[in-house]
This record gives C-alpha cells, sequence and structure tokens, in this order.
C-alpha cells in the first residue's frame, strides 16, 4: 500500500559551499551508540533534517569516538565498504542511500553537468519513511515547459538515471512515470532547447515541473537524432525524428543545408541522384511519399528539379520521418511520411538570422505581436542563381542568357487564446521558374494556407482541428509567335481533419477523421498570340473526395511491452463531372477501340473504394538497453504521379483514381533489434522488412502523357514487392561522432498480362524498379576539434540503378533507330561520394548582439564522376552513342556565412 | 528568336556549367543478334515501290553501314489477289516493276522469304487519303550556336507548311522534308603531304578527268585535264532527323496551319547558289503512325538527360517462327509533294565565299550525287 505522507515541491537551486549539516561537530558520546541514534540525536539538535530508512542502518554501531571530528568523518568511516552512501541535498538536508556507485555516478554527473553550464534543480516528493524498508512503487506525474513563455513541450525526452530508462513528454508536454521510491537524477532533453538535471528525491507520488530554457539563437540544422534516446525506448519502428538543431554541421552541396538530403542519409532511403527530385523509400517510387507541411500535403517538394529541398530549414521545427509502423493518422500514400512542422515564433523577445550562400540568401526573423499571446515567425529564401548560370562558362549559349530564379516563403503566426487553447495560421509559398532564352518559360508553384487549433479538454484529453487549402501548379509558356501558347496544370486539395488525444491509464488513444477534397485541372492548352496555330484545348477537370476515419491506441502493456494497433478507414470517390470511354479490350484499351462513352453529371460518383488499413507495431525491451520491435501497416494511396522520366520532374502529373485506376494498396511488415550500450555511447539497429504493392502505376513504353484526353490508354497497373535489411551503427558522444547505415534492398515490378506485348512491360516478367540499388552504404561523422571548430563529413556509397540501353541499331529511313533491351536490365557503374566540411563557430557569448558561423564544405572531394544518367548523343554518322552523364562530376567547393541576430 | 534546347537540355547545360560532365559509357552487351529489318512502302504515285532488308547493327560509334541480306524472295500483295513479285537491284534493296500502282482504299502487304527459308509477312495496311498542302513557305530565324573559340552565327530558315488534313476521320500524318543543294568541289586538287618533302604531292582524283605532267620548263608538275570531271558537281540531299507526324489532336477544323515541318541551317556550303525544300505529306495507318511517332519520341529522348526508357518499335512484320527477332514496316501512304527554291538572295546579309574543297564531292559530302535531281530546274 501506498503511504502518502506529504507531497511538497520544491526548487532550489543547488549549492555546493558553506556550512552544512555533514560539518556538525561531534562529541565524542556517540561512541558505542547505534548509528541510527546518533543521527536521530544530531537532527533533533540542530535544524538539519536527515532522512534514511531505519533498516539499512539496523546493526551499525559507532565503534570509536569522532570527538572533535565531523559527521563527514563519521560516515565516510562507518560507510566505506558497504552499499551505503549520502547525498548532501540542501546544506541542510542529508539524504542515507544504498546505492553507492549510484551515489558516485550522480556525482560525477552533477560536476560534469555543472561544468558544461546545465541547469540543476533538486525536487523532493515525500520523504523518507522512518522504520520498516519499503520497496514501493511511486508514481511521478510531470509537465515540460517553456520557461519563458510557459508552452507545454510536447515530445520531449526525460531520460532517468542516465541510460536506464527513458520516457518523453506526450503531445500535451505531460508525462508520467512509476518508480521505486528512493533518488533520481532525470535528464530533460528538448529540441532547441538547453538540457535539464532534475535532482529528484521521490518518496511519495507526486507531480513536477520541469522548466527548461531555449538554447542562444545560433544557427540551426537539422540533425538527425533519431535512434539515439528514442530508438531503444518508446520509438516506434521505423520512425525517425530529424531534428532542426543548434549548428549546420553537415558537408552540403554548395552550402545549402537541405532537409531531405537528410532524410536520403537514412537507412532504406534512397534517390536516383543528385538532380532528382524526392526520394525512394524502401522501393517505394518517389509519389508514394506523403509530405506534410503543418498538417497539409506538399505535391512537389524541390527547387530547380530537386537539386534543393523547397523548404528553408530556417524556418523547420522539427521533422518526423515514417518509413514503417506508419500511425494510422496517416493515411493515403504507401510508402512514408515526412511530417513537417513549421517553427513558431518567440513570445518574448524578438530574433533574427541572416545567411548567404553560393546559390540562396535567407532571411528569417521571429517574435511577439504581443508578448506572452501572440507570436510571429517568418522566413525567405530566395536565388541569385541567374549569376550563376551566367558567369558560368558553358558550351551552350543560350543558357548565359537564361533565367533561372526561385523563392520559397512561409509564416506562422501563433495565438495563444489561454493555456488550454492555441491557434496557428500557416502560410507558405514556393516559387519556380526558368525561362530559356528565345521562347519557353517554365513556371511551377506550391501555395499552402493551413489553420491549425490545439485544444485542451482537460489533463488527459486534447485535440487537434486543421482546417487548409494546398495548391500545386505549374505551366509552360511557349513565347515563340507561330506556336505560341500556354499549358497550365493545377491540383487543388481543401483539407479538414480532427485529430484526438485521450491517455487512460497505459493507454494512449488517438482518434479522429480527415476529409479531402481534390480538384484537378489535367491540362488546358490556349493560344496566346492571334497568328499561333495552337487550339484551345482543354482536359476535363476532375475531382475527387477522400474521407478516413482513424483509431489508434499506443497501449504499454508492462514495463517492458508497449504495443500500438490502430485502424484507418480511408473511402474515396471519385466524382463527375466526368466522361469516361468505354474499350472494346479493357487489357489492351486503344483509342481505336473505344466503343463507348460515359457520361456523369456534376458530384455524381464515378467510381468509389472502400478500404480497410490495419497498422501495428510492438516494442519488446529485452533489456534496459535493448528491445525488439515489430510493425505491420496497410496503406492504400488513391493519388498517382504519372511520369515516364527516371526522375521526377516537376511537370510531371497527378492521376487521381477513378473509372480505370484501382488505388495502390501496400503491405509492409518490419522486425527490428535495437541496442545501445549502457553509457549510450554506442548504439546499434538492424531492421528487416517486406513489402507487397498492388496496382502500381507504369507507362507503356513512348506513353503520351501530357494533354492525354485516353491517358488510360498509356498507363498500365501492375505489382510491386520490395525487401531489405537495414543496419545502423551510432557512436553518440564523444569528440567524434557519427553514424554508419548500410541497406541491402531489392525492388521490383510485375506489369501487365504475361506474354502480351502491347499489355504488359517487359513482356509481363518482373523487373527491377527504376531505384532498385541493393547496396547503400552511407557513412557521416562529426569531429570536435576544438569547442568552436568540428571536423565533419559523409561518405555515400549506392550500387548502380538499372537502365535500359540499346542493343543494337539498323536504319530506317535515314535514320539510326536503336533496338532497346527489355526494361532496366543493365545497371550504370555503382555511385560514390565524399563530403567534407568545416565548421567554424563564432563566439560562445551570448552576450554579444549577432553570431556567424562559417562553414566550409567540400562537396565531391575526389572528383568521382558519378554517373547519373545515360543518354544517347549522335556521332557526325548518325550513330547513337552511350554517354554518361555526372551532374557533379568535380570537386565542388563552397562557403557560406550565418549570422543570428 | 528560336529556341535550340529542350528545357531539359537546358538543365543538363546548368549543371554541366558548374560541374557536370559528360563521358562515353560502354555497356557488355552481346554481339547484335541475328535480326531483321525490313522496310518499305507503296504509294498512290508510280513506283517503283523499295523494299529494303537488313541485319541488325552494333551500337559502336563505327558502325557505318548497314549490312544488306540478299537473295530474298519478296512478294506485294493487294487486297483484291493482285500480287507482284519484287526485284533486287541490289544486295538487299528490291524494287517492283510497275505491275501494281497503289490506289486510295486498297489495302497492300509483303511476304518475305530469305534464302535459309526465314519468312516474314506484313499485316495489310489501307493506303488513305492524305490531304493536300496548300502552301510552303520558309522564314528567316536568327540563332547561335558557341563553338570552343566562342559564338558564331547559327541562323536557319525554319520551313512551314498549311495543309488540309485527309477525309479520313483519323487524321494520321506525317510530313517528310527533303533538301537538297548543290555543291561543287575541286577533286584535281587533291594532294598528299609527305613529311620529309618540302612540298605535297598533286594526286588528283581519277574522276576529276586531270592527270598530273610534267612541267615544260622541266621542273615542278602541271595538271592537264584529259576527260570531262564527273565528280566535281554534286546534290546533296539532306534528311530530317526524326520523322515529323501529328494527329489532329491539337489542330481544329481539320486544317494543319503554320506547321513547323523542319529548317534549314544558312550557311554557305547549304547555299552554294540555291536550296531546294522538298515536302511530302503522307497518310498513315495508326500502325504506321504508332512507328514513326514512337522512333521520334526514341530519336528525342536519347539527348533528354532524365531518360525516359525508349519505346521498342513495332511495326507489322512478323515471323512465322516467334523466335526470329525481326523489326518491320510496310506502309501505305498516299502523298501530296510540295517543292520550292530557297534563293541564296533571300539571306539578309552576305555570306563568305564557299571554301574550295579539294576532294570528290561524291566522297565529301554524305548523301550526294552527281546525277541531277529531276525537280532541280
Amino acid at each position: 500500500m501506498r503511504r502518502h505522507l506529504w507531497i511538497c515541491l520544491l526548487v532550489i537551486p543547488f549549492l555546493s559551499n558553506g556550512q552544512t549539516v555533514l560539518d556538525s561537530k561531534l562529541n565524542g558520546s556517540e561512541k558505542g551508540q547505534r548509528l541510527a541514534l546518533v543521527l536521530d540525536s544530531i537532527q533533533s539538535n540542530s535544524p538539519f533534517s536527515i532522512y534514511y530508512l531505519n533498516d539499512w542502518l539496523n546493526g551499525i554501531e559507532v565503534n570509536k569516538s569522532y570527538a572533535g571530528l565531523s559527521l563527514k568523518q563519521l560516515l565516510d568511516d562507518q560507510f566505506n565498504g558497504t552499499e551505503l552512501s549520502y547525498v548532501l541535498m540542501y546544506d541542510e538536508v542529508l539524504v542515507l542511500i544504498r546505492d553507492p556507485s549510484f551515489a558516485k555516478k550522480k556525482e560525477e554527473e552533477i560536476k560534469v553537468a555543472q561544468s558544461l553550464g546545465i541547469k540543476i534543480d533538486q525536487v523532493i516528493l515525500g520523504e523518507p519513511v522512518l522504520g520498516n524498508a519499503s520497496n514501493e512503487n511511486v508514481t511521478i506525474t510531470g509537465t515540460v515547459m517553456d520557461w519563458v513563455s510557459g508552452d507545454l513541450l510536447p515530445f520531449a525526452t526525460i531520460q532517468v538515471n542516465d541510460s536506464l530508462r527513458v520516457i518523453s513528454s506526450d503531445n500535451q508536454g505531460r508525462f508520467q512515470v512509476e518508480l521505486p521510491k528512493g533518488n533520481y537524477l532525470l535528464k530533460t532533453k528538448f529540441v532547441d532547447y538547453e538540457d535539464k538535471l532534475i535532482d529528484l528525491l521521490a518518496y511519495a507520488d507526486g507531480d513536477i515541473l520541469i522548466e527548461v530554457e531555449k538554447e542562444a539563437k545560433e544557427l540551426e540544422e537539422v540533425v538527425v537524432e533519431a535512434d539515439r534516446e528514442q530508438e531503444i525506448s518508446r520509438a516506434k519502428i521505423g520512425k525517425t525524428v530529424l531534428t532542426v538543431k543548434e549548428m549546420k554541421y553537415a558537408p552540403s552541396f554548395l552550402g545549402e543545408v537541405d532537409l531531405v538530403r537528410q532524410v536520403q542519409n537514412l537507412p532504406g532511403v534512397t534517390t536516383v541522384g543528385e538532380a532528382a527530385t524526392g526520394f525512394n523509400v524502401r522501393g517505394g517510387s518517389v509519389d508514394q511519399n506523403l509530405i506534410l507541411y503543418d498538417g497539409l500535403p506538399v505535391f512537389n517538394s524541390s527547387h530547380v528539379f530537386g537539386l534543393l529541398t523547397s523548404f528553408n530549414p530556417d524556418a523547420v521545427e522539427n521533422v518526423t520521418f515514417y518509413k514503417g509502423g506508419v500511425p494510422a493518422q496517416f493515411g493515403g500514400r504507401v510508402s512514408s511520411v515526412l511530417d513537417i512542422e513549421a517553427k513558431e515564433g518567440d513570445f518574448e523577445e524578438w530574433s533574427g538570422k541572416a545567411g548567404i550562400g553560393m546559390i540562396t540568401s535567407n532571411v528569417s526573423v521571429n517574435g511577439p505581436i504581443q508578448k506572452g499571446k501572440t507570436s510571429i515567425a517568418a522566413s525567405v529564401r530566395s536565388t541569385y542563381s541567374n549569376w550563376l548560370a551566367r558567369s558560368v562558362r558553358t558550351d551552350y549559349a543560350d543558357l548565359r542568357q537564361s533565367n533561372v530564379f526561385f523563392y520559397d516563403a512561409t509564416a506562422k503566426i501563433t495565438h495563444k487564446i489561454d493555456e488550454d487553447n492555441k491557434l496557428t495560421f500557416t502560410g507558405y509559398s514556393s516559387h519556380d521558374a526558368f525561362k530559356l532564352v528565345g521562347d519557353t518559360t517554365y513556371r511551377w508553384n506550391t501555395n499552402l494556407a493551413a489553420f491549425n487549433y490545439d485544444k485542451q479538454f482537460d489533463k488527459t484529453f486534447g485535440a487537434k482541428f486543421t482546417a487548409g487549402i494546398t495548391n500545386y501548379d505549374y505551366n509552360v509558356e511557349d513565347e515563340n509567335v507561330r506556336t505560341a501558347a500556354k499549358l497550365k496544370y493545377r491540383l487543388t486539395a481543401s483539407v479538414l481533419s480532427a485529430t484526438f488525444f485521450k491517455e487512460l491509464e497505459e493507454h494512449k488513444i488517438d482518434f479522429g477523421a480527415q476529409f479531402n477534397y481534390y480538384n484537378f485541372q489535367p491540362g488546358r492548352l490556349e493560344p496566346t498570340s492571334d497568328v499561333s496555330n495552337a487550339a484551345v484545348f482543354d482536359l476535363d477537370k476532375q475531382n475527387s473526395l477522400e474521407l478516413a476515419l482513424f483509431f489508434d491506441d499506443s497501449y504499454e502493456v508492462s514495463d517492458r511491452l508497449t504495443l500500438n494497433a490502430g485502424l484507418r478507414i480511408p473511402f474515396f470517390m471519385s466524382i463527375g463531372e466526368a466522361e469516361v470511354f468505354l474499350y472494346d479490350d479493357n487489357d489492351f484499351k486503344q483509342i481505336t477501340g473505344i466503343t463507348d462513352t460515359l457520361s456523369f453529371g456534376a458530384f455524381e460518383p464515378v467510381k468509389s473504394y472502400l478500404g480497410l488499413e490495419p497498422r501495428f507495431s510492438l516494442n519488446y525491451k529485452l533489456s534496459e538497453t535493448s528491445s525488439l520491435k515489430m510493425g505491420y501497416n496497410r496503406i492504400f494511396q488513391y493519388l498517382h504521379l504519372v511520369t515516364n522520366t527516371t526522375a521526377v520532374t516537376p511537370i510531371d502529373i497527378w492521376q487521381p483514381s477513378g473509372y480505370y485506376f484501382e488505388p495502390q494498396r501496400a503491405d509492409q511488415v518490419s522486425a527490428g533489434f535495437f541496442t545501445n550500450s549502457l553509457d549510450n555511447k554506442v548504439g546499434l539497429s538492424v531492421e528487416g522488412f517486406y513489402k507487397h504493392i498492388d496496382n502500381l502505376v507504369d507507362f507503356k513504353d513512348g506513353a503520351q502523357l501530357t494533354l492525354n484526353t485516353h491517358i488510360e490508354t498509356e498507363l498500365l497497373q501492375g505489382t510491386g514487392r520490395a525487401y531489405g535489411a537495414e543496419v545502423s551503427l551510432m557512436k553518440n558522444t564523444g569528440g567524434l561522432t557519427g553514424r554508419i547505415n548500410y541497406t541491402y534492398s531489392r525492388t521490383f515490378r510485375t506489369i501487365g498480362i504475361p506474354g502480351d506485348r502491347n499489355a504488359s512491360i517487359n513482356n509481363g516478367f518482373e523487373y527491377p524498379a527504376n531505384f532498385d540499388q541493393p547496396h547503400v552504404l552511407n557513412v557521416n561523422w562529426k569531429l570536435e576539434l576544438t569547442k568552436r571548430h568540428f571536423f565533419t563529413g559523409t561518405f555515400t556509397y549506392q550500387s548502380g540503378r538499372p537502365v535500359t540501353i540499346p542493343l543494337s541499331l539498323f536504319n530506317f529511313d535515314n535514320n539510326f533507330v536503336a533496338f532497346f533491351s527489355e526494361r532496366n536490365q543493365f545497371r550504370i557503374p555503382d555511385y560514390h561520394r565524399l563530403d567534407l566540411g568545416l565548421v567554424i563557430e563564432g563566439s560562445h557569448n551570448k552576450r554579444k548582439w549577432a553570431k556567424g558561423t562559417w562553414i566550409i564544405s567540400i562537396y565531391n572531394a575526389y572528383s568521382r564522376q558519378n554517373p547519373y544518367t545515360v543518354f544517347f548523343g549522335t556521332s557526325d554518322l548518325g550513330i547513337p552513342e552511350p554517354f554518361q552523364l555526372s551532374i557533379i562530376g568535380t570537386i565542388l567547393p563552397s562557403v557560406s556565412y550565418n549570422l543570428n541576430f | 528568336m528560336r529556341r535550340k534546347l529542350s528545357y531539359r537540355l537546358f538543365f543538363l547545360a546548368l549543371i554541366l556549367g558548374v560541374a557536370g560532365c559528360v563521358e562515353p559509357i560502354e555497356f557488355d552487351v552481346p554481339e547484335p543478334r541475328e535480326q531483321i529489318i525490313i522496310q518499305g512502302n507503296i504509294t498512290d504515285q508510280p513506283g517503283p515501290y523499295i523494299v529494303t532488308i537488313d541485319e541488325g547493327l552494333a551500337v559502336r560509334p563505327d558502325t557505318v553501314a548497314n549490312t544488306p541480306v540478299p537473295g530474298a524472295q519478296v512478294r506485294l500483295y493487294d487486297d483484291q489477289g493482285n500480287i507482284e513479285d519484287f526485284e533486287e537491284i541490289v544486295p538487299g534493296t528490291y524494287a517492283t516493276r510497275g505491275a501494281i500502282q497503289g490506289e486510295i482504299g486498297r489495302s497492300y502487304h509483303i511476304k518475305v522469304t530469305l534464302k535459309d527459308g526465314r519468312t516474314y509477312e506484313s499485316t495489310p495496311d489501307p493506303l488513305k487519303p492524305g490531304g493536300e498542302i496548300k502552301s510552303l513557305s520558309w522564314e528567316y530565324e536568327q540563332g547561335t550556336a558557341v563553338e570552343d573559340f566562342g559564338e558564331i552565327p547559327d541562323d536557319v530558315f525554319g520551313v512551314y507548311i498549311d495543309s488540309e488534313a485527309g477525309d479520313d476521320p483519323e487524321n494520321f500524318v506525317r510530313w517528310r522534308m527533303t533538301g537538297t543543294f548543290r555543291i561543287e568541289t575541286r577533286p584535281e586538287l587533291y594532294i598528299v603531304v609527305r613529311p620529309y618533302w618540302d612540298r605535297p604531292l598533286m594526286l588528283p582524283r581519277p574522276c576529276s578527268g586531270h592527270r598530273t605532267a610534267p612541267h615544260p620548263s622541266g621542273s615542278g608538275t602541271i595538271l592537264v585535264q584529259v576527260e570531262p570531271c564527273v565528280c566535281c558537281e554534286c546534290w546533296v540531299d539532306l534528311y530530317e532527323n526524326f520523322p515529323r507526324v501529328t494527329d489532329d489532336r491539337l489542330v481544329a477544323g481539320g486544317e494543319f496551319r503554320n506547321v513547323r515541318v523542319g529548317e534549314v541551317n544558312i550557311n554557305n556550303v547549304n547555299f552554294y547558289d540555291k536550296f531546294m525544300v522538298k515536302v511530302e505529306q503522307m497518310s498513315l495507318s495508326r500502325v504506321a503512325y504508332d512507328f514513326f511517332r514512337l522512333m521520334r519520341i526514341q530519336r528525342e529522348s536519347a539527348s533528354n538527360i532524365f531518360q525516359p526508357p525508349s519505346a521498342e518499335l513495332v511495326g507489322n512484320v512478323v515471323s512465322t517462327n516467334p523466335e526470329d527477332r525481326v523489326i518491320g514496316l510496310f506502309y501505305s501512304s498516299s502523298i501530296d509533294t510540295e517543292v520550292k527554291f530557297i534563293e541564296r538572295e533571300e539571306i539578309p546579309y552576305l555570306l563568305t565565299p564557299t571554301t574550295q574543297v579539294p576532294e570528290s564531292c561524291l566522297l565529301h559530302y554524305r548523301n550526294s550525287t552527281t546525277e541531277k535531281p529531276p525537280e532541280w530546274q
């Protein structure tokens, strides 16, 4: 039975000097007495308190006189060689404890923390029971809060006694932990905040408040922090948290720190090349990644065809990435989720940052609109690559007169209505344009507006409501007078969602509903000059809606076992107005085979699909430092990116499921083993997965995808499978930190009817996907040279990806034409690259008004000419000659400077 | 101004400009298979109609010539039961002798039997009405190209047509533009440089009709014309880089307006005097249209760095033995032809005089002939 003697909450600064209970002088009368009586006597005759359990001291007598000596000397003598020790909590409180190794460790830890300037609070809950020993547990509840703004901090990690146990606060900043009575050090970590130590004496249930302070405003960078605490303890399988951390350490491409490149370094994630938009996760295609920005989907995440990500890292608070065990609240893309949360403004003071790189410059500011109530964070990043492009010596005259331009901007306004209600507005805009000398301009845009409302009904029940609209469009403008025309494409998604969070004892339950309404303008061509020979051509708009209900329960079955089980029920409907062509042969649809046309009126259902998506994951702790995890998820995907190129380009089109295109369905199982050393210095994870995808969309050879009224005649659906093993080795502490990731994986597709060349790819036989790269190795490290100088590096190795090449030639009508191999039967040479970086931080003095940091990067340090793709030039005789193109074929140094103010 | 690069090539250029590079690459591929290539067509114009049979070639820069398949029996059929045998006029090239002339509304196919007994057959291809070219025009367009030493003018005449599509509800049309120019060379001036001699050796090409003879003074050599030169004047054909096809999807009212069918580079070779533009508007069946469309996509996408997997061409010729690999197309077309000359004077500036080439024009210029084309005036 638990006895609640008293509960108090004391937070007193730690003091290490001065007159203390240990200095109490003895007079010699203690000789021959029981130690318990001696201590009792000191306690009753002084203002000091001494806590201990009686049975610890049973049988201990003071065997000599300590006249004139201090209590410290007595205790040191008596406890020498025993399990007992003591801790001085304040000058006047002495606590006897029974684990001397912990006491010593704690003492060392506190010393280290003090030397690093980490703040330490002391908290006492209850008091030791005098009398019988007790191994009872106490329940500690607590809240992690921003010391200045009072914001509750979700998902902060709290480490109990070094690496023995790690818990994290929930999405409301609350946490609960059950511990045997005793003394603990709680180490609290939260992104962008300084670490905090709580020296906790827990003898009764109680509630503690952990107040943490923001770090000094220094440069920030996306750093993969994932597995360090999380993998071992509570993290779900396949989940990684990327955090925006204090410094931009990693070497970067032309000095541009890039969020997606950090994702690409994770095990199980690959990319087809430097200039490829997006990333491939565990054998999935690029469109199978759900990218959310403050809860709204983003359909294009790249500038300049993937050379840069369109999210400014300075505007990002944190990023969560799921590649397996995806929780039920996410759906609609079968491979992964990249959940990006935009940065909130500071509620107390204004700060800013400006950066100059070789390609972009950026400015960001954040601060209070109304102190303590309303804040704003805004940032803008833009390019001057025109200058770069034009200053370059190139064989292409057109380039020197061409224009390249992009920007991205984001603003987030946060208003705290009261402690339990918070409203945020997020606006995001990204724009790309380039114009070739002469006559064609390409532009693509993403615009997004999101309202999020966080509501806390009570301590265990909260909710988040999201409403917003996200838009992706591109246009291609041909300015040649004779053919002048503009091609437009647009996709708009309107999103409404409600997610509720409920905590019930060992259960953490998320449930809610999401509603998306999609409107597609798949293509409209209109002439832009009177003499243009282009005619107006307008593909019918397409509309569809997606509704999903979801429920997810995280159940802590025991200290060792945590289960996550969820169910998502998505419903998708393609609605009119629409016309659907019927074909005489549904397996081999061709324009000449149209037999009839079905017409659907406005909002009339064309085709609907209902799915059931079970989600499951478990985490079983084999010991305090290792765990076994498993996950299974099924996900349906209703939007397909239709492309006929190896790399996705911004002017590819999204095609919704409908009459002919069934939704993709992926089933994935994964299992992993995670362990780290006791002191958390070294960690190891091994994870395997198998994934099966139905109804993948692929294009027929030579498909014409733009402005095609019969796009179903150009596309085929089939199945895919992928499997692999991922190994990750981490070193987390010390002067040299880093990680080694190795992945072996394969990914294959089977499309169409076997033996039917017209209605299949590769004659219906299985072939490796474009991004099938069996071996992928990533090594990255950070070496602390001095407190302000860091040497960082990344090494990447990837197997060459598959290509389709010509096997023979023939001359037809005075043109050489190639006869190609079956799809993806050859491979380009392997890819490997070494990047190095030197970071020179400015002064660490927080009182300086501004701090600068130099980042010197060397990309592709040994000038490897990695083939990005193979294409065919034409010799003077008209013979196609295979060439490999290296996007970055040489060493590429860069310098960037960042200033915080 | 005109656009020279696709946007994807532009991107290539951007990256290359910064750091990229392009290197030849070699793949370990098997030798070209025993693959047979059969091509030919029949039109509504008087014959002879030609069919060629070749073997596949290795993908190597030094692949220069076709490998013809001689000794085959080729037979033409129409849907009325008429048959005509082709005659081998040069190895691997077979021609009709005029018994059958293509007619709109009829369908035609061929059967091929090789010496070793392999047989192939095309599916019947309908000869459709093809419409008519209404006008053929050109427009001067400025452009530049960059060589190692700097920018040079690279102007062209863009060639456009207006035309009517045919009466067929499916307007699958191909425009084939062929350019021809006349050129003169000086094969009698051909020389060989000898490293240890102070003067090169005069070695007039025999076709020049010139010979060397001792100089009357007894010192040196002179050229003497002993017969007419038969390789000093040539007509050179320039073919399009890829077939141009369209359907009437993007063009309203069954009329094609301002369709760019090709371009003529402006230089002092093409415009030695004048340049002949010949445009044929050819009707196609859907099978032939798809073949040329895929051929165009393949030719265009070859230089696309994003490398869309290229289409495998599927024609209408099949083998009786499924193991035999054959690519072939025998198609039927009605043809409307328009021929015009672009005069040198239409170039808005003076061209530099053409350098005299000391070589046989037949050897120096590919696709050249000394026979004056019938359309040349």
